[in-house]
């Protein structure tokens, strides 16, 4: 069914009516929950089944028991892990706003940084990870580095495009009552931006999971990714999949936060809902 | 009173608003000429455009796509400079004017901000030209030109909840919060479908007579030019120039009769053939 506009927008500004807002996110929830829950059986019966050494693929199982007995370093290392998300990306974000803010209104200094941006954005940028490792140690800065690098460029891209998404009559207007550039940027132009900027912060926050992962490859003393790499020497690839897990978790609760922002910044913008369109 | 006989005057005195004639005029267009240039080549808009609009009256710009209205509205809106030529609107240049908050635009497009309701959006650019005024100051206002616009009880909604035709309605409230003596629209009904549209002109030549505004109105409908217009100006292309005025002689207040006044037909009828005459010669040109 398709809901409708309105009613979604109402129930958004009175507050909200949680059982049938409760019931709806059950019904969203359980199709996916049965679909993954038939995976795992369907995983578990075939690694059984062929007797598949775990080195290869563990069982569903033995995952689980990999997460229940490592559950200290692994929440040890998510949380290392969640730090550099955290910073990275919201030193991404706020590069990214900048960056689209400085093309809008100094616009001759905007057309010589665009092109640079876009020619930066074609450096595979995992390769840079050693050389970040190289400049600023094991700990925290060359991972944070690394998510700004990666995470910043859908931001400024979204950022720009809402910014630049404002009519050009409606800036007609603005001049019309003696409004100036700076004044247009601030009271239309970044208050347009916002649901594409949120797009960008949603693109940005699974760049920035991927960033951590990448930067704790290259060298760390800490976080998943680490634990990945020293699990994976040692063969234990129970552990491998234990973390893989945690770091999904961490993604999905990361994006969902981004998502929950949006209806606090953005009551206004019609939800994009990719299940729901007929 | 006046029989189609007076069809040489301009009009039958008005209800409101001084008579055209013994009206000083408002708006003056002297030797207007806009060029745009792309790159390397110039290429000539308007050229020589001569207008003069007396205050209290409500003038029509009609011609075929490309003759520049638009541009000419643009500049008496003082959006654009033209090349040569002066332009005063109340004595003062556009850009001075649109300090004092004289001139009221009205464009295709509503362009509301979606996330605003209808009586923050008439108040915004209120708003944006007067810093001093206060929020609720600016927001009674606002409701008030609502209710003269005919959106009594759509305050409250945003953008998303109203239709075409009364987000217009919202866009024409936006410009009359501003109390200014000139209303510029630019194709105001263009988007709307035709009975809307029809509605539309109704509650603008009504909000017309009430505020005794200055009205120049940017359209493509010979009908909605003589429903509503004094003064008819034609343009032609290649350059954009007035090509001929043409005085509406209907008599005010103009009601849904006016339609089947001999005068409407005569005049519409002359549009017509000027209209297709200038739509010729821009084939030769081109």
């Amino acid at each position: 069914m398709n809901r409708d506009l309105a009613t979604a927008d109402d129930a958004a500004r009175d507050g909200r009516s949680p059982a049938g807002d409760t019931l709806r996110a059950l019904g969203e929830v359980v199709p996916a929950l049965a679909l993954l829950a038939g995976t795992l059986i369907v995983w578990e019966a075939a690694i059984r089944l062929f007797k598949i050494s775990s080195f290869v693929l563990p069982a569903p199982s033995a995952i689980f028991v990999a997460l229940v007995e490592n559950r200290v370093p692994l929440a040890v290392a998510a949380q290392a892990t969640a730090v550099e998300v955290l910073f990275g990306f919201v030193l991404a974000a706020v590069v990214g706003i900048a960056t689209a803010l400085v093309i809008v209104r100094f616009e001759r200094f905007g057309k010589a940084l665009y092109p640079l941006i876009v020619l930066f954005q074609t450096v595979p940028k995992v390769a840079l990870a050693p050389l970040l490792i190289l400049w600023f140690g094991y700990d925290l800065t060359p991972k944070v580095a690394l998510i700004v690098i990666i995470a910043f460029f859908p931001v400024a891209i979204d950022m720009l495009a809402g910014l630049q998404s404002v009519e050009p009559s409606f800036v007609a207007l603005m001049q019309s009552v003696g409004a100036g550039r700076s004044e247009i940027l601030l009271r239309v132009r970044i208050p347009h931006s916002l649901p594409h900027l949120i797009a960008g912060l949603k693109v940005a926050i699974t760049f920035s999971v991927i960033g951590a992962i990448v930067g704790e490859f290259a060298g760390a003393s800490a976080g998943l990714g680490y634990v990945i790499q020293i699990a994976s020497t040692q063969l234990d690839t129970p552990q491998v999949f234990a973390a893989l897990v945690v770091v999904s978790v961490l993604g999905l609760a990361f994006y969902y936060a981004v998502e929950f922002s949006e209806r606090l910044l953005v009551p206004w913008a019609p939800k994009f809902d990719a299940t729901h369109r007929t | 009173m006046s029989g189609p006989t007076s069809a040489a005057h301009a009009a039958a005195p008005a209800r409101s608003g001084p008579a055209p004639d013994a009206a000083p005029p408002h708006i003056v267009a002297r030797g207007i000429a806009v060029e745009f240039s792309h790159g390397r080549r110039r290429q000539r808009v308007l050229q020589g455009v001569d207008l003069s609009v007396p205050k209290g009256s409500f003038v029509s710009l009609i011609g075929p796509s490309g003759c520049g209205k638009s541009t000419l509205l643009k500049v008496l809106a003082g959006l654009i400079r033209p090349t040569s030529g002066s332009v005063t609107v109340a004595g003062t240049a556009p850009q001075e004017a649109v300090k004092h908050r004289m001139i009221g635009l009205v464009f295709q497009d509503a362009t509301l901000l979606p996330w605003k309701s209808a009586a923050e959006n008439a108040a915004f650019l209120l708003m944006t030209a007067d810093k001093t005024i206060r929020r609720g100051a600016a927001l009674e206002r606002a409701h008030a030109m609502l209710q003269l616009v005919g959106l009594e009880g759509a305050e409250f909604k945003r953008p998303s909840q109203l239709s075409g035709g009364m987000r217009q309605r919202v866009a024409i409230a936006r410009a009359l919060a501003l109390d200014p003596e000139v209303l510029l629209m630019d194709e105001p009904f263009g988007a709307l479908d035709a009975i809307t549209r029809e509605e539309m002109s109704r509650s603008l030549l009504d909000i017309w007579q009430r505020t005794g505004k200055t009205v120049v109105l940017v359209t493509h409908s010979i009908d909605e030019a003589v429903f509503l217009s004094r003064e008819v100006h034609v343009m032609g292309t290649g350059p954009g120039r007035i090509i001929e005025t043409l005085p509406i002689a209907l008599p005010h207040p103009r009601t849904d009769e006016s339609f089947s006044d001999p005068a409407f037909g005569r005049a519409e009828a002359r549009l017509r053939s000027l209209l297709i005459e200038s739509h010729r010669g821009r084939g030769s040109d081109a």
